[in-house]
């Protein structure tokens, strides 16, 4: 690019948009309509993709011990679970707890469980947390092995039902952002293309006079990217109102959905989709002007 | 020698052979017509001339280097020796005369303080002081054509090529136009162009290439002819 030039590109860049105000308008709401479904898709895919992750984090071992163990031989199989590949964190739960927690499920006056069934049935056990969730059935079986523990209990059955689901849930939001962004590219570059075609005689012009090919492309690329810019900023300011209110009001709705709510994490976002914005209006400038290069 | 064509033969995507075995030379300062019915090949030849097509087959020289070899990064610098009129004009509207004329020197990377100067040369040249700030719209054919030919030689081309530029107007502002591409060719520049108008061609006494279904049927001089 000749520098001398730079400020001729701004200024044909700036004309052309306030003179063809109604179609870069146009271009602009397109932009800002592509850019606010693709980061509702990135924010649907984040919750998503953090709420299975919770989920998966939720699983757990727990290992139940024979009531006959002696505390040094409880120490001794603590030892063992420890040493296990792939177990992270382990916590003691004595019958006592386990009777406890079994307690508060009920209501106190309507039931003491002590009472009721006169001795504590429930054994000591061990919760086990993987350090990989899907690795669980692996850590459970080698937990299974340790003398001392009679039974293990991970949710067999249902665990791996919900892999396939948070699988799925990953993938298909994959699957979904790429093909908004495809649509995306596609739109803006039919609506630039638009633009540029009421531009042809010049275009056309400019190359017999010989203009170089970027010559002839930077007003159009500085044009599509603060059209890119602007629909961009548009898009972020619903966005983030739209997310913040949702935070702010939802959270109790939909306390079991834990939305993502870190503001460094929400900034990187929106400049992410800023950035997309640019993108966005050079890839679709690229696409549709070098047709009416070709001269 | 400026332009040699070497057995040009151009045939479209759909078949029309628009040229067929094309060969001619143009001496610098030379004013040539280009005639010949609709369809004869005129329209091929010229462009060809600013590299808007290739030939299929055959060679074409300017200024002694290939245009069909070229890169496609050197057209723009074949083109700025040449200065292009057409029969519509092909003005920017929205731009006034000043405008339409430092916009192709501009194009081409020239000063601000040169593009000022020339483009006030180029104007008093074609006649049209004192309209540099009226746009194409409030003018008359005649004077848009004017505009036309001062953009085309305001960046000094060795070659003007002219494709019908008085095909739009009348017998009078013909005249008129034909004048002033005469005076620029007394100037030096070389001027090819293409014309129905039998009338003006007589009048100019200068080589006429006849050119019919592609093929060059006479090149001589309008003396000779008659």
């Amino acid at each position: 690019m000749n520098f001398k030039n730079i400020g001729y590109f701004f200024k044909e860049a700036l004309i052309s948009l306030s003179r063809n105000r109604v179609l870069s308008l146009a271009t602009i709401t397109t932009m800002a309509v592509c850019i606010l479904f693709l980061g509702v898709a990135v924010l649907l895919t984040v919750n998503a993709g953090n709420f299975m992750n919770q989920l998966e984090s939720d699983i757990q071992i727990i290992a139940y011990l024979d009531d006959s163990l002696t505390k040094p031989q409880l120490g001794e199989v603590e030892a063992n679970i420890k040493a296990t590949a792939g177990v992270q964190e382990v916590t003691f739960v004595s019958k006592d707890e386990a009777l406890q927690r079994l307690q508060s499920k009920f209501s106190e006056e309507d039931y003491d469980l002590q009472q009721t069934l006169g001795k504590n049935p429930l054994p000591n056990s061990y919760e086990v947390k993987a350090v990989n969730p899907q690795e669980v059935a692996q850590v459970a079986q080698l937990i299974g092995e340790i003398p001392g523990v009679y039974k293990v209990n991970y949710g067999q059955g249902v665990v791996e039902k919900l892999f396939q689901v948070t699988k799925w849930v990953r993938i298909l939001s994959m699957v979904f952002m790429i093909i908004l962004a495809l649509g995306a590219i596609f739109l803006i570059a039919t609506t630039i293309r638009l633009a540029i075609f009421a531009r042809r005689k010049e275009i056309y012009l400019m190359k017999l006079i010989g203009a170089t090919d970027w010559f002839v492309r930077w007003p159009f690329f500085i044009e599509g990217i603060l059209m890119g810019v602007a629909g961009a900023l548009v898009a972020i300011g619903l966005l983030a109102g739209g997310y913040t209110s949702l935070i702010n009001n939802a959270q109790t709705a939909l306390f079991f959905v834990p939305l993502v709510s870190q503001q460094s994490f929400l900034l990187q976002v929106y400049l992410s989709l800023a950035a997309a914005g640019v993108l966005l209006g050079t890839v679709g400038t690229y696409i549709s002007l070098n047709r009416f290069l070709n001269v | 020698m400026l332009v040699q064509f070497y057995n040009v033969t151009k045939v479209y995507r759909n078949g029309v052979k628009a040229l067929n075995d094309v060969s001619l030379k143009i001496d610098r300062g030379e004013f040539i017509f280009l005639m010949g019915p609709s369809g004869a090949g005129k329209s091929t030849f010229i462009k060809m001339l600013f590299r808007e097509e290739v030939p299929t087959q055959g060679q074409i020289f300017i200024s002694s280097r290939s245009i069909v070899r070229m890169k496609r990064s050197e057209v723009p610098h074949l083109r700025r020796s040449m200065g292009v009129v057409f029969q519509d004009f092909k003005l920017l509207e929205n731009k006034t005369v000043a405008e339409n004329i430092a916009f192709a020197m501009k194009v081409v990377g020239a000063g601000n303080r040169e593009i000022a100067a020339r483009t006030s040369d180029v104007i008093n040249l074609v006649g049209l002081k004192g309209k540099e700030n009226s746009f194409p719209g409030q003018l008359s054919g005649g004077e848009q054509q004017r505009v036309g030919i001062a953009r085309a030689i305001a960046n000094r081309p060795l070659l003007l090529i002219a494709d019908e530029p008085s095909g739009n107007l009348d017998m009078a502002t013909a005249d008129e136009i034909m004048e002033l591409l005469y005076n620029i060719n007394r100037k030096g520049t070389t001027v090819v162009m293409a014309t129905h108008a039998r009338e003006l061609v007589k009048k100019g006494g200068k080589r006429i290439i006849t050119l019919e279904a592609g093929r060059v049927v006479s090149d001589m001089c309008a003396l000779e002819q008659q």
